[in-house]
């Protein structure tokens, strides 16, 4: 994605360190048997994938599937030399109460991956999510779940 | 005007000519971007405190589904204030002092938000006539020239389309008896008469500015027409008085009154501002917001 269509909203850093959001991560992503991560049997071709592939262990905090899954991550770059990951990713809502520990949960599993020295997470309006972004995997877990979409 | 290096041609429209994007606000030539950051102060305060607006109904609505409908608006709105708000960091504002520091003078919030809500038809007439001002004229930002807004703007578009919703609904629903008509005019007039004159005057030169920069795509008068247009119908159910028909749709049957209004600030000059304690202090979060900081 190039560099013109990733708005930065720039309130939303603002306060980042300074909040320990790790007992919500360990609630969603930890304690959260439900969540059904895929398996590959090929190792990730760089560090971009690698990050692109944790994701799908970051599940939303209301839904049984992945951030990945939910379609809210719209990219995944990375520089493999300098271990640099950046993230391009939506919200549901523009007021979701859930954005601060998303965004934490998302950067504290991009940063347990070797190798990665900073992880940098944007948040874009446009184009706007809708359930259309869910993906087919992500469609059947729901329905597994008794969510219907 | 000389384009600058760093704008960026593309495509548009059907004619298939080509206009330039403005990547950021640092861009944009006087005095579009003074004008423009007037209007998005504007937009951002009119949301945070219709948002306080929403919340005092969470509890008290006629019904449990239009109390919960409340809630969400309420949220919306906040999150559209959030957005809104932290663009004002490109004009040279600071986000921070803006949402937490400021008196009731400086608020540009609309006037008819000074004053909790008293009534459910007050609550009516803000979610039907202020609330589709303000999408009417951020729907003029949809192919804005300026980058940054046009790719926010779809969003907060989604999300308001309920709250129209929710409005015509619900005014049909007063519409319904006899009482719900007697409780809904005064609120309606006094919304009508202040939206009205909200999107500013033909004579604005710069919200007309706005327009020929193509940051909005309309002036001021065609924005207002628009806003008639979308609201005529239901406002004709309960007030009929204040609309009337024309050969092409909806018109206002009653001029603008323009005495004491300040086109920068979008408000009545002597209006004193939003009431600090009922409103404010609760906009501003203030209380125990000093625990968050040294």
């Amino acid at each position: 994605m190039s560099d013109r269509l990733v708005q930065i909203e720039r309130s939303r850093p603002r306060g980042e360190g300074t909040m320990d959001w790790s007992g919500v991560a360990a609630a969603t992503r930890g304690d959260r048997p439900d969540l059904d991560v895929p398996q590959w049997d090929e190792p990730a071709a760089d560090l971009a994938e690698e990050a692109r592939r944790a994701l799908y262990e970051v599940p939303d905090p209301e839904y049984p599937i992945s951030l990945v899954d939910l379609g809210l991550i719209y990219d995944v770059t990375a520089d493999d030399a300098s271990g640099r990951v950046e993230v391009t990713m939506t919200f549901t809502a523009t007021a979701c109460p859930c954005i601060d520990f998303i965004r934490w949960d998302v950067r504290e599993r991009i940063r347990e991956i070797p190798g990665v020295s900073e992880v940098s997470v944007e948040t874009v309006w446009d184009p706007p999510w809708t359930a259309d972004r869910i993906t087919d995997r992500g469609r059947r877990l729901l329905n597994r779940a008794g969510v219907s979409v | 005007m000389t384009p600058p290096e760093t704008e960026t041609e593309t495509a548009s429209g059907e004619g298939g000519e080509t206009r330039t994007l403005y990547g950021s606000p640092e861009e944009l030539p006087e005095p579009a971007r003074e004008a423009l950051g007037d209007l998005l102060l504007v937009l951002a305060d009119t949301k945070r405190v219709l948002g306080i607006h929403y919340a005092d109904w969470i509890l008290g609505s006629p019904t449990l589904e239009a109390g919960i409908a409340c809630s969400a608006m309420a949220q919306d709105e906040w999150g559209h204030g959030r957005i809104l708000y932290a663009m004002l960091d490109d004009f040279g504002m600071d986000p921070e002092r803006l949402e937490h520091e400021r008196g009731p003078s400086e608020y540009r919030s609309s006037e008819l938000l000074d004053e909790p809500t008293d009534s459910w038809p007050e609550l009516l007439a803000l979610n039907l006539l202020l609330d589709t001002a303000l999408s009417v004229q951020i729907e003029a930002m949809r192919e804005s020239r300026l980058e940054p807004l046009h790719h926010k703007v779809s969003k907060i578009l989604d999300e308001e389309r309920y709250h129209f919703e929710h409005a015509r609904g619900w005014t049909a629903r007063m519409a319904s008896t006899d009482r719900g008509r007697e409780a809904t005019g005064e609120p309606f007039r006094e919304a009508w008469r202040a939206c009205l004159r909200w999107f500013g005057s033909e004579e604005d030169e710069l919200a007309s500015g706005l327009a020929a920069e193509g940051i909005v795509d309309a002036a001021p008068g065609e924005l207002r027409r628009r806003w008639v247009m979308r609201v005529a119908p239901s406002v004709a159910e309960v007030e009929p008085h204040l609309v009337q028909e024309t050969e092409d749709g909806w018109g206002s049957a009653v001029d603008p009154d323009w005495e004491g209004w300040e086109p920068r600030t979008r408000r009545l000059r002597d209006a004193p501002g939003p009431d600090d304690e009922a409103i404010l202090s609760r906009v501003r979060g203030d209380r125990n917001r000093s625990l968050l900081g040294e």
